[in-house]
């Protein structure tokens, strides 16, 4: 089945049918449930509608001087359901953490149908399951996420990136351990070899105070990261790799890891240990507790209408 | 529930931890008859101190072949009662796995075991200019796994978030003595693959497993640190300063206000120098980069002046600044000036209901003829009214009660939560089908049933429909 429903309620009508018939769900198009339900400024939280787009959200966010701090690529395209479902981040992700760290209420379909509830409005709360956690990233496997409550933030005063490029990883893996031991916060530590210059470049981005931001220019300047920058490699990068791989490792090793992979096109996130490439890869998940994840699955999807994860 | 277990399974139990590490006279399990919530009262069978994951998947699995319920247990620092041994059972204490195993600076983040206190942590890594970001009032008795256990916050929650947002993986004995990890392993990368039950793990209140370790973030401690005392006419004035900072973007580290009441007993307590005659003091405190920060607190200091500050202190030295959270994270130890008892309310309102609140609390405690002192997360909307009442006067015991049921029923009202920091617990169990529907909890059901299908894992806690203590009278409280 391909269902694209109008509201919830006609959401978990569809839901009900295509569990009463063991029907597997193969899309969900949730384009019309794209609104902005409630931004309330002075709480810092915004409540919307799944199919909406994160650019859609950022810029009615900004009207009042706020925004919901994680940058996944193609922010025209990507709704807030599918940034929840796969757990989109971006370069930002050092500074500002994942959707996971904003996410504070959350309301998804069930496979019969029901609608739950888990959290709430308010940015603290501890009453119930963190049923969240469950659904955010986890490939729509388990329900559909319609509706979604975040924190949000200031817009930060100054935003500013700078880059240099270094010669070899060996010299990239000095630099970074330089900074990692400065006394400088970046918002983006990355590094890429998508320039189509020799050698690879590491970006770094500052956001926060005038002042702030001011200062960290210059001690970045000071250790050699300089020249004037943007995120622009990201998109370059995204919009020519549809589907990268994505590589997690302990940020002591990535350079390491970079390494094997024999010079084919890389963007990572050197403070997270995240690298996107396209490379054939064999699967990492060894060790995971495969009996829960069954038992998850089967208490929340037992005919198996959604996806496997 | 069994009166006793036999003396085969105490046996059995001695045999795993060895001698003098299992609890089971009457007179010596009295410490272990309730936590900070001492409303009610009830002993388990047996208490056990292992000292290795290996000791508590075994105690686990013994427990699991007799069908008796587990209790686990950090510092019984609970304000909910979360490790209330409600049909006894055997309370597994993790006082004795407290270590701290490794700390990695380059990749940020150190591995404890679940006994761990939580102030060790920064303690340990703070000459390297690192630190453990969330700091609950009891950190330097609470354990991380009972952190983990409760999703605990504390003052800085505001800027740095939750234990949620801190633990990057957990090592969990499953209800059948199973020894899983949960999320990011200690060499692994931050990105593991799977669900995250790590997230789904934290906040369980015991109800899932044991943890036994814990991975945790290490973040650079700030540069520097403007801690502020406003000191207002009124709650209504504080409130609104929280507010208008908020609105004018900048998110502090901290933001937490005392009004008159709790202020005098701190002052008579810890003699900091607060003004006695004060509606409301607001301590703010900004950190990071010391460029920039001068600027922030003369908006701030801006801010409070429109609202009325009669003044604002900013802390001139480290030690005045620490002595300031001494006092504030001690607020509650200065309660027994006040009164004999007192029971504290942990509920959550949006920000801008922060007024709204306060107004209805004072309503409240001249509806039941109960002092109501205040200390709460202000910058978070999260109150902690402390209802204060005497256990000799039967008819106090009950309007304390009905009142605590009152305020959190507003903040219900107004779009907020029954719970903060210390969880639903015993305490809070009725108000869990007033927050959410049927089905929402039949959804959180399912998930337990994932990982304890036999409900052995710190039953009668969180959902309604469980067994409660019989015994209802309330005694000498402790000091949170």
């Amino acid at each position: 089945m391909n269902l694209a429903p109008t509201h919830v309620a006609d959401l978990t009508v569809l839901l009900a049918k295509a569990q009463a018939s063991g029907e597997k769900v193969r899309s969900i198009d949730l384009g019309a449930l794209g609104r902005l339900l409630e931004h309330k400024s002075e709480d810092m939280t915004a409540t919307v509608e799944a199919g909406i787009t994160l650019a859609d959200l950022q810029q009615q966010l900004a009207t009042r001087g706020q925004w919901l701090p994680i940058d996944p690529p193609k922010p025209e395209e990507l709704s807030i359901g599918t940034i929840l479902e796969t757990n989109a981040s971006g370069p930002r992700r050092l500074g500002y953490g994942t959707v996971r760290d904003y996410v504070i209420g959350m309301t998804v379909a069930l496979a019969d149908g029901r609608l739950i509830h888990s959290g709430g409005k308010v940015v603290k709360n501890v009453a119930g399951y963190d049923l969240m956690k469950l659904f955010i990233g986890s490939r729509g496997s388990l329900g559909v996420i319609v509706e979604a409550t975040f924190k949000v933030l200031p817009l930060p005063e100054r935003e500013q990136f700078v880059q240099v490029q270094c010669e070899s990883l060996d010299a990239a893996d000095k630099l970074i351990e330089s900074l990692s031991s400065s006394e400088l916060v970046p918002i983006v530590m990355d590094l890429h070899n998508v320039s189509g210059t020799s050698g690879v470049i590491l970006v770094l981005g500052f956001a926060g105070t005038q002042d702030g931001v001011e200062w960290q220019l210059s001690e970045a300047s000071q250790l050699g990261v300089d020249q004037p920058s943007s995120l622009e490699y990201q998109s370059k990068y995204f919009a020519a790799t549809p589907s990268p791989q994505n590589l997690s490792v302990l940020p002591s090793k990535l350079i390491a890891a970079v390494r094997s992979l024999n010079n084919i096109p890389f963007v990572a996130r050197v403070g997270n240990g995240i690298i996107y490439h396209s490379a054939s890869m064999t699967s990492q998940d060894a060790g995971r507790s495969t009996g829960l994840e069954a038992r998850l699955k089967n208490e929340f999807d037992s005919k198996h209408i959604f996806p496997d994860f | 529930m069994r009166a006793t277990i036999s003396p085969d399974i105490l046996k059995a139990l001695l045999a795993i931890v060895g001698k003098g590490n299992v609890v089971s006279a009457q007179d010596e399990l009295l410490v272990y008859e309730c936590d900070a919530y001492t409303l009610e009262k009830s002993l388990p069978h047996a208490v056990v101190l292992p000292r290795t994951t290996e000791e508590v998947s075994k105690i686990v699995a013994l427990c699991a072949r007799e069908n008796i319920p587990i209790i686990p247990r950090g510092a019984g620092t609970s304000l909910s009662g979360a490790v209330l041994a409600v049909t006894g059972g055997v309370m597994i204490t993790m006082s004795r796995m407290n270590k701290i195993l490794e700390i990695d600076y380059r990749n940020r983040r150190a591995l404890v075991e679940a006994g761990c206190v939580n102030a060790w942590i920064t303690n340990a890594v703070k000459a390297h200019g690192y630190l453990y970001a969330p700091d609950p009032s009891s950190q330097s008795a609470c354990t991380i796994g009972g952190n983990v256990a409760m999703n605990s916050g504390g003052p800085h929650t505001l800027k740095y978030g939750v234990t949620t947002n801190h633990v990057l993986g957990v090592e969990m004995v499953l209800s059948d003595g199973e020894v899983v990890w949960l999320g990011a392993k200690p060499d692994g990368g931050e990105e593991p693959d799977g669900y995250d039950l790590r997230g789904a793990v934290i906040g369980s209140e015991g109800t899932f497993g044991i943890v036994t370790r814990v991975l945790v973030k290490l973040i650079k401690a700030p540069q520097a640190y403007k801690t502020l005392l406003g000191v207002f006419e009124s709650v209504d004035d504080a409130s609104q300063t929280v507010s208008d900072i908020i609105g004018a973007g900048i998110i502090p580290g901290a933001m937490e206000m005392m009004d008159q009441l709790i202020t005098q007993a701190v002052e008579a307590a810890y003699q900091f120098g607060f003004p006695l005659d004060a509606g409301a003091v607001l301590i703010v405190e900004l950190d990071g980069l010391s460029a920039g920060l001068e600027k922030q607190t003369e908006q701030i200091i801006k801010i409070a002046k429109q609202n009325r500050a009669r003044e604002v202190r900013v802390a001139k030295t480290e030690q005045e600044r620490l002595d300031l959270w001494k006092c504030r994270k001690r607020a509650f130890g200065a309660i027994g000036r006040l009164s004999p008892n007192f029971v504290t309310q942990d509920g959550v309102v949006p920000r801008s209901k922060v007024p709204e609140i306060m107004r209805f609390i004072r309503a409240t405690s001249e509806k039941y003829g109960l002092r109501i002192p205040n200390v709460f997360h202000a910058g978070d909307g999260n109150i902690h009214p402390l209802v204060l009442y005497d256990e000799r006067h039967a008819d106090q015991v009950a309007n304390a009660i009905a009142a605590g049921i009152d305020i959190l029923q507003k903040c219900i009202d107004l779009g907020g939560s029954v719970t903060g920091e210390h969880g639903i617990g015993v305490e809070k169990i009725d108000f869990m089908e007033k927050q959410f529907t049927k089905d929402d909890l039949d959804g959180m059901r399912a998930l337990r049933r994932v990982f304890d299908p036999e409900n052995r894992c710190n039953p009668h806690k969180i959902f309604p429909g469980g067994k409660r203590c019989g015994d209802f009278t309330p005694r000498k409280q402790i000091a949170a």
